[in-house]
């Protein structure tokens, strides 16, 4: 059976969330997007999405969250063996230095995106980030090429030897 | 967890390997239905693919060894001796891995993944993509004979991937309208699988058929092989060019090629280099030195391996499942043929109101339309066998007809692009999205057709004259 691989997008702010998964529904039709608007929620939806046998390729993240913050939800995600693999990148206005640093040590940070961000950006860090999981976790690629970096799937393809003749 | 389609294969896989045990069919031994097992489990799990194709070919092996082998559980006792069936020892299922041909491909493995390793490849597209200018049709052309001529040494996927990331920049750059894109995304999967035609390592049906002629007698060398299949590629190549540019004519009237990168120059790099050009040489040279393509093999493997530009980590890399898949194939033409089953299924029909060329032609288009849907390898693996005993027993006249019968088999096995699934380079294409099935589809089917019919003609006006 194939496996779906999804984004999740977690920000408590209805319209910027709105505005988050407008900016990258190009990738809708290859990995469903799922929302939260808090950690906790986000967390329910990922143990619903593992449950499924599915996998998160990549969760965008708020750090200014109701009770539990963004940086500790991705470093809890990191510390989680099920989805340490997931692409994580926090979008705020808000995360002092501090945080920051925190996010990148412990959470293995890709990505930060300060707001306001340009849609261009969004979709470029979105497509790399998928790009690199796709790589990474080895699935088929090319169902998900189409919406993805092409040269890298194609260069991949080339190196890796996952797609033979048969 | 099965898919629907994976399931019912399962059972129908299941039941095709019950039915001779339970049904009794007149004129076939005791092995021949125990072949016709393995052979009815074997096609229906390929076809299905219920399991993946390379884990069946094990299984054959594994079925055979245990069923039809002298060492098995059948066959072993001495009193147990069935009809005319001298067991076959199990080393002969168990060598079909060390067969000549598949140490061939093993060297051809190494130096297509040492030259990805190098990026020898993309450094001889780069130099040969040069005079053909900025026209968009020659860019066209210089695509199809470029991507024709690796893959006829190279895997055709890994030359589709690696021609797709020469193409995608250049199809980003253009409008969006433009029909060339088409063309472009197009020419590379066609052109790659055509190009694997050209030699025995090619393209694994190419080496299935082979080892089923060695085992009638009828070797091939490598040059010979090419003369055989390599105007037929070049002939297709340039038909199929001209083909996508009558169905999706470039509007743009210059197209830039900027490859970058450069010829590495470290010692490793130049040995892969220099090994690169002497195996090749000595490949296509074979009927004037003699010495067999499967010795030649071993000398990429050798000197790569023993100068450590060919690591320990990129052995373990090398598509070692498409070897057991060739295997398997092999294989399973041996128990068909020492069982008696293929000729028994010969016999069902009885053939004598058909022409040869009604034959042939019959070959081909069954060949074009399986492998269409089946992997190209499964599907020369299931017919070869059938075509070789028609051939043997006289119905295609002797060695000529068997090696007629085996080249429309092996050919007709690589034209088949109509859909994404036919070929994993049409796979590839597809994936980019730039294409869609339709454009495929309808270039495909063309060039299929015309592919078959040009093997035919072949059959009849070259190659009798060539032999």
């Amino acid at each position: 059976m194939k496996k779906n691989i999804y984004i999740l997008v977690v920000e408590d702010e209805p319209d910027v969330l709105d505005s988050i998964v407008r900016d990258i529904e190009e990738f809708e039709s290859r990995f469903p997007i799922e929302m939260a608007d808090t950690a906790e929620e986000a967390k329910e939806i990922i143990r619903d999405i593992l449950d499924e046998g599915d996998q998160i390729g990549l969760i965008l993240c708020d750090h200014v969250l109701p009770e539990q913050n963004g940086v500790d939800l991705l470093i809890e995600m990191q510390n989680d063996e099920r989805t340490r693999s997931v692409k994580k990148v926090l979008i705020t206005g808000q995360a002092g230095l501090e945080e920051t640093v925190k996010a990148v040590n412990e959470a293995d940070l890709e990505h930060y995106i300060a707001k306001p961000w340009k849609k261009k950006e969004l979709v470029d860090i979105v497509r790399n980030q998928l790009t690199d999981f796709v790589i990474e976790q080895s699935v088929n690629p090319l169902q998900y090429m189409s919406v993805l970096d092409q040269e890298r799937i194609a260069e991949s393809i080339r190196h890796g030897g996952d797609i033979t003749d048969v | 967890m099965l898919s629907k389609t994976q399931t019912a294969g399962l059972f129908l896989g299941i039941a095709g390997f019950i039915l001779p045990l339970v049904v009794t069919f007149p004129g076939l031994s005791l092995a021949g239905h125990l072949a016709m097992s393995i052979f009815l489990l074997a096609a229906v799990f390929w076809m299905f693919e219920t399991i993946p194709i390379y884990s069946t070919s094990i299984l054959v092996i594994l079925l055979e060894v245990l069923l039809l082998s002298a060492e098995g559980l059948v066959f072993s006792s001495e009193g147990f001796v069935s009809g005319d069936y001298s067991p076959t020892a199990y080393t002969a299922f168990l060598s079909t891995l060390a067969n000549p041909i598949i140490i061939l491909f093993l060297g051809g493995f190494v130096l297509a993944d040492a030259s990805v390793k190098y990026n020898f490849d993309k450094y001889l597209t780069r130099k040969l993509l040069t005079p053909f200018g900025s026209n968009p049709k020659f860019i066209i052309l210089g695509l199809m004979v470029v991507t024709g001529l690796l893959s006829a040494f190279m895997s055709n996927t890994a030359t589709t991937a690696m021609m797709i990331t020469v193409v995608i920049p250049i199809i980003a750059k253009m409008q969006p309208g433009d029909p060339a894109r088409i063309s472009i995304a197009l020419s590379i999967p066609f052109a790659a699988n055509i190009g694997g035609m050209a030699t025995p390592i090619g393209t694994p049906p190419n080496a299935v058929v082979i080892a089923a002629l060695n085992q009638q007698g009828q070797a091939i060398t490598f040059s010979e092989w090419m003369m055989y299949a390599f105007p037929l590629t070049l002939i297709m190549l340039i038909f199929s060019w001209i083909l996508l540019l009558k169905l999706y004519p470039p509007k743009t009237d210059r197209i830039e090629i900027d490859m970058k990168g450069k010829l590495m120059s470290t010692v490793s790099a130049r040995l892969l280099y220099v090994t690169f050009a002497v195996t090749v040489l000595l490949w296509v040279t074979e009927s004037y030195h003699g010495i067999k393509s499967g010795i030649v093999a071993l000398i990429p493997v050798a000197v790569l391996t023993l100068s450590n530009s060919f690591e320990k980590k990129d052995i373990r890399k090398l598509p070692w499942e498409v070897l057991w898949l060739i295997a398997g194939g092999i294989s399973l033409g041996i128990a068909l043929k020492d069982t008696g089953l293929a000729n028994w299924m010969v016999s069902l029909v009885s053939w004598d109101q058909l022409a040869s060329l009604a034959l042939l032609a019959t070959f081909g288009i069954v060949t074009l339309a399986m492998s269409n849907f089946l992997s190209n390898t499964v599907t020369a693996s299931l017919l070869i066998p059938i075509a070789i005993s028609m051939a043997v027993s006289g119905i295609f006249e002797g060695m000529f007809g068997m090696l007629m019968v085996g080249l429309v088999v092996a050919l007709s096995a690589s034209f088949a692009m109509v859909l994404p699934i036919s070929t994993p380079p049409n796979a590839v294409a597809i994936s980019t999205g730039v294409i869609e099935t339709k454009h495929m589809a309808l270039a495909g089917l063309v060039i299929g057709l015309v592919g078959v019919l040009l093997v035919i003609v072949f059959s009849f006006v070259y190659w009798p004259y060539i032999l």
